[in-house]
This record gives structure tokens, C-alpha cells and sequence, in this order.
């Protein structure tokens, strides 16, 4: 079959938009083109129905390749906990500082670099005590995956937060429907680990139940599945 | 229902908060991961591409600027991690075109089509593709990139990535026709 669209150039600008119109993520200016294009273009109808075809099958395909293994998260975290602690707030705030101070002192004329020393180590001093007492109060964070506490591995989970209006009694009553119970928390932002099932739900269970909860808007505030 | 954006994960995430961590990785992961896998593979070595990943973000989230999604930035980052360690791969003579050469585990598209299933015979064309063309096809057919995102993504222009993705489709169209199934294009 000959490709006329080929030949004709606002055609193939029109072509080349086709998956995007498909995908949705086209601009609105490039909607009404596409669109008025394909009301008397029969050619380029069929090319955006091929694309439909390969969507539907590139979608089926990856859906195919299943998810990551839980493992992944657990590595994640025990390197994030063997991180340098310069990645806490407390931390990136006092390097955010040094390096305002840096700069300062580097714009500054020699004379006034032996004020600025004293300046730096009085820093320096400030932060070592500020840090013991960070250290002493347990401030580093600890983090325990579900993996490593043991029994808990062969359940699954959600993390969930309530609305702060929610009433003890829905709360209790949400739990009994769901057949669920707490794990852990609240945590920071009112956060609850929630058990959903044992290990027999699959990634898609938990995402049904997540998918749920979230109708549940007058009680939950968030809710996603946890590993 | 308030649910919290991924900007507002990542900010949180900046300051070293683990949870907010747990939280989008439990929200991007089967994403990102199948993106690597796609581009690997290589159950393992995605896997290893998801971590690294997700690594960068924790110690970068500080530099996220918020010009394009969170989702975008780290299908750039997953990119370029997969790429780094398909190239790592090759200089160390592991493979020789690992990505390029390895065999789908789905029938040749001619089986496929013996079977009288268009729909696999599709996706085992679609095994078929380069790894540069698979990566602009599942970006927008999967992934529904806009051409921007696409564009930022790839690390290529805008008007590149609708050639490629035109080229891609050719080639598709071709390996089908091959296979016996003609779509009337290419």
C-alpha cells in the first residue's frame, strides 16, 4: 500500500501527534488538530487505531512483568541507615549554614579572614555540642523493616492516617470490617502500619483493599500499601 | 481526602524522613521497575536499578526542583542507571549487547501467530525492538509520557522523540508483517 501521509508533511506532523492524542497527554491546541484531521482522514484513522492496538498489548506486557521482590525496600533502608546522619534535617540544615559561611568568608579581603576563623570554630564548637546532644537524646532514627521483625513477614500491610474529625467508634467499627488491626503507631504524621491479611494476598489484593480504605474519606485521611 | 503529592514526599524526604520514603517508593516502585526490566532485562539487575535509584533520590531530594514530576525524574534517573550498568556490562565482556540480543521468553512472533493470537504476537514483536526503541515506545504507550516528559526523560529533543517514536512503530508494523500479520502499514 502506498503511505500518502509520508508525502505530506502537516500530515505527518499530524501522525506523528497520534500517540500522544491516544495516551491523552496531548495539548489542547494539538487536540483540536488531531481531531479535525481525523474527521475527513480515513488513512490516518486507521494508523491511530494501530496505535491503540500496540497500547493495548504494550500495557498487557508490562502488566506482565510483575513487581519488584520485597527484599528491594528492606536493602533500600539498611543503606539509607548506613547513610552518613548529614542526610537528617538536623543535619542539612547546619550544612546549609556552612555553606552560606563559606561563600561569605570566601568574598570577604584577607584582613577579615582571621575574624571569620574564629567565627568557623565557634561554629564548629556549637555544632559539636549541639550534635552530642542530638546523639544523646536517640535522635539518629532507627528503622525496622517488616522483614526483619520477624513473624511479621508473612503478613501484609497498609500505612494509613485518619482524619482527625474520625470517631473512635468508626475507627473500631473500620477495623472490624476490614478485619484489620495495628501493627505500629501512630508514627510521624499520625501514621499506622495496619496487618490487611496474611502472606496468601497478592500485591493486587493489597492494592484492592488500599484501593478501598481510600473510599473510606470521612474516616481515612491516607492510605497505601505498606511492605 | 487529602492524600499527599509526591512534591510533598520528596520535601519531607529532603529533610530525612524515612517514612515519607517508604511511602513513594511503595508508590513508584512497580513503575520504575518495570521501566529497568524492560530495559535490562534482568530480574536482578532491575532490581539492583530500582535501589540505586531510589539511593539517589534520598540523597539528592534536597536538589528536586519541581520542573518536571516526580515520576519523570526518576524514569530519567532509571534510565540512566539502567544504561550505566548495561554499558558496565559490556566493557567488562559480560555480554555483548546483553540487552540487545537476549532472547524474549515469549514464542518468535510466527509461533505466536500459528497459535492465532494477534495480541501475543504483538507483544512478542514488541520483545523484538531495540532497546532504544522499546524505551520511547513503553514511555509514552505505558508509561503515557507527554512528549515533554518523553523529551526529559531520554535526554533527546522533543521533535527526536516523535521521530523515534515514529521509526519504532515502523519497525513494529514491520516485524508483524514479517511474522504474516499486515496491518495495511507499514
Amino acid at each position: 500500500m502506498t503511505d500518502t501521509i509520508a508525502n505530506d508533511p502537516q500530515r505527518v506532523a499530524i501522525e506523528e501527534l497520534l500517540p500522544f492524542y491516544a495516551n491523552g497527554r496531548i495539548s489542547a491546541p494539538d487536540k483540536v488538530r488531531v481531531e479535525k484531521a481525523l474527521a475527513d482522514d480515513p488513512e490516518l484513522v486507521t494508523r491511530l487505531e494501530i496505535i491503540r492496538e500496540d497500547m493495548a498489548e504494550t500495557a498487557l506486557l508490562n502488566e506482565s512483568l510483575g513487581a519488584p521482590s520485597p527484599r528491594v525496600l528492606d536493602r533500600l533502608m539498611t543503606q539509607i541507615e548506613a547513610e552518613p546522619q548529614q542526610t537528617t534535617l538536623l543535619m542539612r540544615a547546619r550544612g546549609g549554614f556552612l555553606t552560606w559561611l563559606g561563600q561569605l568568608l570566601a568574598a570577604q579581603p584577607p584582613r577579615r579572614l582571621a575574624y571569620a576563623s574564629a567565627a568557623a570554630l565557634a561554629l564548629i564548637a556549637i555544632q559539636g555540642a549541639a550534635l552530642t546532644g542530638f546523639v544523646l537524646r536517640g535522635g539518629g532514627g532507627g528503622f525496622q523493616t517488616a522483614s526483619t521483625s520477624g513473624a511479621q513477614a508473612s503478613e501484609r500491610y497498609v500505612l494509613l492516617s485518619f482524619k482527625p474529625e474520625a470517631r473512635a467508634g468508626d475507627i473500631a467499627a473500620f477495623f472490624k470490617r476490614y478485619d484489620a488491626a495495628v501493627v505500629d503507631g501512630p508514627r510521624a504524621n499520625g501514621y499506622f502500619k495496619v496487618r490487611v491479611g496474611d502472606a496468601s494476598l497478592t500485591p493486587a489484593q493489597v492494592d484492592a483493599i488500599a484501593a478501598r480504605m481510600k473510599n473510606e474519606g470521612e474516616i481515612i485521611g491516607f492510605v497505601a500499601p505498606a511492605p | 481526602m487529602h492524600t499527599e503529592t509526591d512534591d510533598d514526599l520528596v520535601k519531607r524526604i529532603a529533610s530525612g524522613d524515612r517514612l515519607a520514603m517508604k511511602v513513594l517508593f511503595s508508590r513508584h516502585q512497580v513503575h520504575v521497575y518495570r521501566f529497568a526490566l524492560r530495559l535490562v532485562r534482568d530480574e536482578t539487575m532491575a532490581e539492583d536499578v530500582i535501589s540505586d535509584v531510589f539511593m539517589d533520590l534520598w540523597r539528592q531530594a534536597g536538589r528536586f526542583e519541581a520542573r518536571s514530576s516526580v515520576s519523570t525524574w526518576l524514569l530519567a534517573i532509571t534510565r540512566n542507571k539502567a544504561y550505566s550498568l548495561l554499558r558496565k556490562r559490556r566493557e567488562a565482556g559480560l555480554d555483548d549487547g546483553f540487552a540487545e540480543t537476549i532472547e524474549d521468553e515469549a514464542d518468535d512472533p510466527e509461533i505466536v501467530l500459528q497459535k492465532q493470537d494477534k495480541g501475543l504476537a504483538i507483544r512478542a514483536c514488541l520483545g523484538k525492538l531495540t532497546v532504544e526503541h522499546r524505551e520511547v515506545i513503553d514511555l509514552v504507550y505505558y508509561h503515557e509520557s507527554s512528549v515533554e516528559e518523553a523529551a526529559r526523560i531520554v535526554g533527546i529533543p522533543e521533535s527526536t522523540v516523535k521521530t523515534r517514536l515514529f521509526h519504532a512503530r515502523k519497525k513494529l508494523g514491520e516485524l508483524l508483517k514479517s511474522a504474516g500479520i499486515d496491518r495495511g502499514w507499514p
